[in-house]
């Protein structure tokens, strides 16, 4: 099977994949005959498709928001997370190419990793991959990864990214039990509004209801409006900037969604290989909300991790 | 216990391009602009990890928020986040006094090493409420009850909601900083032609500098930009005449061409003792000999604004024991090209130097094609705080570049102050 590739043009609209993807979501509309078709109507299988992106190119503006909604210095150099808001519409058209077996709706983030291989000045020419591979089986239902590729105009790939999205239902496998919460002191507390995801969602174009307000995200499920995972991650990366090296990665996995508003703790600690172990963590219980860890490039092992089934249990 | 006194090396610089007010840096902190600054000094001499001896730092527009500035910004860098650090102020004095202060330690014993730098921003300015406001404001947040906060909002006038602005302004005068030096500068019989030749100088000689890659180590890119952006290499003396005056009335002299522009910027410079220079092999660029401040009465005297430095540099000399032509190269800033030729007038006055100064004779007149020989703030723009660090920086490294010699530091401030200093430098012997 070869691979179908297609090229988008400029920075695609997030807003016309995502609204037909929650057309799709929501119960009551995709119920209804309806004349479009709506994602989810491939064949159960995933793509074998490519989107690019041939010229990606930073907005300081945007840039500048980005660093303020999570927690940055705005510098020369791209935050080691800002490629993750780049891509997502990228991943938005992906997951609503027709082909696509369901819409990004409904999906649950458990892991995105980072590989940070050097930093990218704020005035270069990027091209960006994305595609998708999967689906595996997970307990609670199937996973699908989402690779991004970021090349400077050399093709060097300087970031690369996998997210991995748990698809509800159908759940096949052990049940895998979740790795123990972090030994990780925490040292920091972080009071995050109420509007943590309206802001985050003007700078992600992220604009998925459940984490606008209460009253949005609970058709989904969700008691409150929930922070994006990817801004929970975000706001960790910065806490921990000035001690990154230029190369490294930045895996996390997603456990307990953040409610908003609340007091969520950070902490951080670095063991004798330079492996720093993150969290963050409930302030009042102490259970994680996501866990994580920075290696450093030149100290990491030859065999790069494999996306595991279970989403980046690690024991 | 007597102390020894250690000679006090200027190891570099670094900067990032100044921009003008709302442009490039227009979404950038003072924060931002610092921790970028030192940052790209650390990749430069490899300070990753270091601790150092402390580094000194400070804006004058500053947010309240942002009373440590100075340690936030360490915190954000790659420095060993052991790093002291403290802010100071002076006006467009600080980046200089930050660097007297650091090196006045060095020279004690006290740090071995330690960085001195400044910031602005007219882009992210800070905006306080007005007084009534805040003091209501104040109130509210200390009522206990329901009824109490109401009985104080009940107080709110539309009127309190215009936010203060923060002003180019003196606060005992009221004039903005160019209507005073335009009536120094009156006084001095300074002449438009005179200033906008100064003006095109300065832009010729940093455009200059730029092309040859005297820059090249002094000056890091942020966010787009990799020179200075008021830099006009094209400048001259006949577009600069087409410019109306702002400063001084219809009939004034100063323009918005040979004034400096509201800009955004930082600068940082490193300074150690020559025992740690050696241990890492860095070279030493110059030496940061003394330094001198001085005030002037502007308001209930009769001296210019700016003129402070006209009385710190012949009090330094003396202490020296030098004259005013005894230097390779002259850095006086530019904060208006009238400013600059005041003060030179001012030195080759007889009257000023025996009334004002106390002299038998005037300090004379110095060789111009030595004055700010690298372009000056009226073409590379003034962040305030900035000034003095982009100034050490290059003047160090321009003696260096010479095989030796001295320099002169002239920065004049808000407040009727002035800080100036001497560099000495041995070249790569």
């Amino acid at each position: 099977m070869t691979t179908r590739i297609k090229e988008l043009d400029g920075a695609p609209s997030v807003l016309a994949g995502y609204g037909r993807a929650f057309a799709s979501a929501l119960p009551l509309v995709s119920s209804l005959p309806l004349p479009v078709s709506l994602p989810g109507g491939g064949s159960g299988e995933l793509p074998d498709l490519e989107l690019r992106v041939p010229s990606l190119k930073t907005d300081l503006t945007h840039l500048a928001d980005y660093a303020k909604v999570c927690g940055f210095t705005l510098r020369d150099t791209l935050p080691a997370t800002y490629l993750n808001v780049r891509a997502f519409p990228v991943h938005i058209a992906l997951m609503t190419d027709g082909d696509f077996p369901f819409g990004p709706v409904g999906l649950v983030h458990l892991r995105n990793a980072i590989r940070h291989v050097r930093p990218v000045s704020v005035r270069e020419e990027l091209s960006l991959r994305v595609w998708v591979t999967g689906l595996d089986p997970h307990p609670k239902g199937r996973t699908l990864t989402l690779h991004t590729e970021a090349a400077a105009a050399d093709g060097e790939v300087v970031w690369s990214a996998e997210s991995t999205m748990l698809k509800l239902g159908g759940g096949s496998g052990e049940r895998v039990e979740r790795g123990a919460d972090p030994d990780v002191p925490a040292s920091v507390t972080w009071t995050v509004p109420g509007d943590q995801g309206r802001r985050y969602a003007t700078v992600s174009g992220d604009r998925n209801p459940i984490h606008l307000y209460g009253l949005t995200a609970k058709p989904f499920g969700f008691p409150r409006a929930i922070a994006h995972g990817l801004w929970t991650k975000a706001r960790a990366v910065a806490a921990l900037e000035a001690r990154l090296p230029d190369a490294f990665t930045v895996d996390v996995e997603f456990r307990k969604p953040v409610l908003l508003p609340t007091r969520v703790s950070f902490g951080s600690s670095t063991d004798a290989q330079g492996v720093t172990a993150f969290a963050v963590t409930d302030a009042r219980k102490g259970s994680a909300h996501l866990v994580g860890s920075v290696t450093p490039a030149k100290k990491q092992r030859t065999s790069r991790r494999t996306t595991t089934a279970n989403g980046g249990t690690t024991a | 216990m007597t102390t020894e006194l250690r000679k006090v090396a200027v190891l570099g610089g670094n900067r990032i391009p100044f921009a003008r007010s709302n442009s490039a840096y227009a979404a950038a902190s003072n924060q931002d602009m610092l921790t970028a600054a030192l940052d790209g000094l650390v990749s430069r001499f490899a300070l990753e990890g270091e601790r150092l001896g402390e580094v000194v730092a400070g804006a004058v527009l500053k947010h309240s928020r942002d009373f440590n500035l100075t340690r936030e910004t360490v915190m954000s860098t790659r420095l060993d986040a052991a790093t002291p650090a403290y802010d100071i102020q002076q006006a467009c004095g600080t980046g200089l006094q930050a660097a007297l202060l650091v090196a006045n330690k060095i020279a004690l014993g006290q740090i071995d090493c330690g960085v001195a730098g400044g910031v602005d921003t007219t882009s992210d300015a800070p905006l306080a409420v007005g007084d009534d406001l805040r003091k209501l404001l104040i109130k509210l947040n200390n009522a206990r009850s329901t009824g109490d906060r109401l009985k104080v909002l009940a107080g709110v006038r539309p009127g309190m909601i215009v936010p203060a602005i923060p002003r180019n302004e003196e606060p005992r005068t009221g004039l903005s900083m160019g209507e005073h030096q335009a009536r120094t500068g009156a006084r001095w019989g300074v002449t438009r032609a005179e200033q906008d030749e100064l003006t095109a100088r300065s832009h010729h000689n940093l455009a200059a500098a730029y092309e040859r890659g005297f820059q090249a180590d002094l000056v890091t890119p942020f966010l787009g930009l990799e020179r200075d952006q008021n830099l006009r290499p094209d400048s001259s003396v006949e577009k600069l005449a087409k410019l109306k005056p702002v400063f001084g009335g219809p009939q004034g002299t100063m323009t918005a061409g040979n004034s400096t522009p509201l800009s955004d910027g930082a600068a940082a410079v490193l300074l150690a003792s020559e025992e740690w220079a050696q241990e890492r092999g860095l070279p030493v660029l110059a030496h940061l000999v003394t330094g001198e401040t001085a005030a002037v009465d502007y308001v209930g005297g009769d001296e210019g604004l700016l003129m402070a430095p006209a009385y710190a540099v012949p009090r330094m000399l003396d202490r020296l024991g030098l004259t005013l032509q005894d230097f390779d190269i002259y850095e006086i800033h530019e904060a208006f090209a009238s400013q600059v030729l005041s003060t030179l007038k001012a030195w080759e006055d007889a009257v000023f130097c025996q009334e004002r100064l106390g002299r038998s004779a005037p300090l004379g007149a110095i060789d111009r094609s030595r004055l700010n020989v690298n372009g000056s703030s009226l073409a590379a723009g003034h962040p305030f705080a900035a000034t003095g660090g982009r100034i050490v920086a290059a003047a160090a490294k321009e003696l260096y570049e010479r095989g030796g010699g001295r320099a002169l530091i002239s920065i004049c401030a808000a407040g009727g102050q002035g800080v100036v200093a001497i560099l000495e430098s041995n070249g790569s012997n």
